[in-house]
């Protein structure tokens, strides 16, 4: 009590100095929260800025300028990018024939590009769970082996800019990262049809620093429904969520610590899966479905599930899920964005929302966020909306870290191993 | 060289007090001999005993004794044991549902079970490359799947037993698991189809542990040829040793610090990989052509690039690679192998020779040798015929360790070298029902 009490005296005597740009730097352990639910509370002194970046003025500039500060003061954790994607659509995965420091768009794609380095700087993302994707069309077939590719092809990007990435495994990682400069890179596996059915093979990507897996992409696997299901019309196999096995694979990856993420994945794989995870969970890259009936959102009463769960739904920049039927909007606008973060927050809690915008993974772009270069303006929006700083880091990542470190905790020595492989 | 006078010195003294089991600890870095080619040359405290363990003494059960005493003093590294196959054909991978205590003889095969945790303390092995091994018909399938299944065992096998395994994945780790009196478990990758000609793949596997591939199993891979291509009447594909890809591969091993291993391999896949290699290699499990002539087995000619490649090979028990045409005796037995281990010592040196047994990828066995508890015998034996202590340690491990140091050594200076993102060219690429319609 005592210590947020000193933090209000030094707040209001910093405000009284006439800077709007202040920061004080707190160390790990210092309660900003009476629930203490979103610090690092770890004892490695890893020092995060508990800002004060909004403050009273309301020229539109300094929203820019505050917003720039908030994602010095923590580090912005972006839950999906498909850069490694485009390596190998359109460098054929060659990491160091490609200078990430150009511009893409020139010799990639004019749209589809839309993660660079200098465009991550300007953006200040802070961390980033890089996503390895294959192609459904690959199930059954050489999944692994591509999917083995796409890892590679994350580290050598890592590994050949070590002046910008480090590669991080742990929640903790995130936040030395950050306080060393770098963007701080994970890896997120995009579908379980990924591991072809074998624990085994889950294990092996674990520890090939895997950190999340998205339980399918746009395709069922033989344990898990995808979000197609849920469509009008559909007509093909449902299995009604997580089989049996499917179940163990969600049980594997909790032991595993590795964050299971809900991104599409049909509605009841999102409760199946929720109902037998002993962590929390999170969804990569959704967005909210009361605002955009896309069904690869979230609808209400899964982002209750998710809040009960201690989980974050990390929304999606991608037009298609943002503005969509009866919606007759004809562009999706950063305002739009913005809406879908304030509606999860008005739902469920600041504490439940973050973002994951799908940077390189959509042939088409929200205006105002067409690239990563725009974090900065989507949060000077919600400071005009009248977001707090802690607000703001929680959004930014401290809700990222929470469920991250809450997944570490659950890592669990199980006696029984789950080795048995998928027979049909 | 003062130390080498030092070290006869207290040698002579410890015979003299009368006990044929002697030890004295030399600590990492003392020269034992003058080219200082087999010693531990890091600063790092690891301990290994220089013995005094072959006396004047000539009761065989003191051969044993001996023998025993050589394998307590540096650790027996073998080159290859298939125990991992063999939980997926007898126990569908599930390491945490059977008891490697126990005597699989009776529950798994009477024969092909060979190695269980009694019979390795028995046996005094001290580190083991344990075989990840996938069938070539799995090859343009789901082979990858099944290989990081088997990689998984592997790992599930070291972990369940803390007290027996302990995971390795340097050299200097070998040493610190003995003196820890674990046995290092190290993994080797038993075929270049396993990562279905990617360098992608392959680095993936390097980051799972890997530290050695053989660069064939029994078929061809599309940038490699394997043995059979040697056998007469052979009338399949052939490629003509390594494609420019598969010496990319080889490449690409150097840069990651993965031993080159030449088991398996066709005749002129060992020249030209030998060839572009710029580390030493080995052959995990292979014997001597001349004493069987087995298309597995290595030749004089490649015995001696081996040695001017500073490499070693790791001699196999498997009875069909030790006896064999002409060679009509009925049964293979130990004092068979040990004369291939002695022909490659006398063809190459002892600095190129190491024990690589094959077991449990074998259906049937050398006499006298049938299981992972007898290494002592064949030790005893090579003690029979004269061996010192440090031919002993080399033959052992002292080689192995070399080998791997240098692997590593070589692939620290290759630190600048960045990764090979060449892809196998398409027209190469066999393709199957099993790849992604584009």
């Amino acid at each position: 009590m005592s210590q947020v009490l000193m933090l209000t005296v030094l707040v209001m005597f910093q405000i009284g100095d006439g800077s709007h740009v202040n920061k004080r730097f707190i160390l790990v352990g210092d309660k900003v929260d009476p629930n203490n639910e979103n610090n690092v509370t770890n004892s490695t002194p890893v020092q995060t800025n508990l800002s004060t970046c909004v403050s009273s003025q309301n020229s539109s500039s300094s929203y820019l300028d505050r917003a720039k500060c908030v994602l010095d003061s923590y580090p912005l954790i972006d839950g999906h990018n498909d850069l490694s994607e485009l390596f190998r659509t359109y460098a054929n995965n060659s990491v160091y024939g490609t200078d990430l420091y150009s511009d893409l768009r020139l010799t990639w794609d004019p749209i589809e590009a839309q993660t660079d380095i200098p465009k991550l700087k300007a953006g200040k993302l802070g961390a980033q769970f890089w996503s390895s994707w294959v192609t459904c069309g690959s199930q059954y077939k050489d999944v692994i082996r591509m999917t083995m590719d796409q890892l590679d092809v994350i580290k050598n990007i890592i590994r050949k800019y070590p002046e910008v990435f480090k590669y991080v495994s742990t929640s903790q990682g995130i936040l030395e990262s950050f306080n060393e400069g770098k963007i701080g890179s994970m890896i997120g596996l995009e579908g379980g049809h990924s591991i072809d059915s074998s624990l085994g093979v889950l294990r092996m990507y674990y520890e090939l620093g895997v950190r999340y897996m998205t339980l399918t992409h746009s395709c069922n696997t033989p344990w898990a429904d995808n979000w197609h299901v849920d469509e009008p019309g559909y007509n093909g196999t449902i299995l009604g969520g997580l089989t049996p096995f499917g179940k163990k694979v969600v049980q594997e990856m909790n032991r595993l610590g590795m964050i299971v993420d809900l991104a599409h994945v049909s509605k009841k794989t999102m409760i199946d899966a929720i109902k037998v995870s002993v962590a929390p969970v999170i969804f990569s890259h959704s967005s909210a479905f009361r605002l955009c009936g896309h069904h690869r959102n979230v609808p209400d009463d899964v982002l209750y599930l998710t809040k009960a769960n201690n989980g974050v739904v990390m929304v999606n920049f991608y037009d298609k899920f943002v503005v969509c039927p009866p919606n007759n909007k004809p562009t999706a606008e950063l305002t739009d964005v913005a809406d879908h973060i304030e509606y999860i927050r008005d739902i469920i809690g600041v504490d439940h929302v973050g973002i994951g915008a799908d940077y390189d993974g959509i042939p088409s772009v929200t205006h105002g966020l067409e690239d990563v270069s725009k974090y900065p303006d989507l949060f000077a929006e919600l400071i005009r909306r009248g977001w707090s700083d802690l607000d703001l880091q929680k959004l930014a990542g401290r809700n990222v870290v929470r469920v991250f470190r809450k997944v570490e905790e659950y890592t669990v020595i199980a006696i029984n191993r789950f080795e048995t492989v998928y027979h049909p």
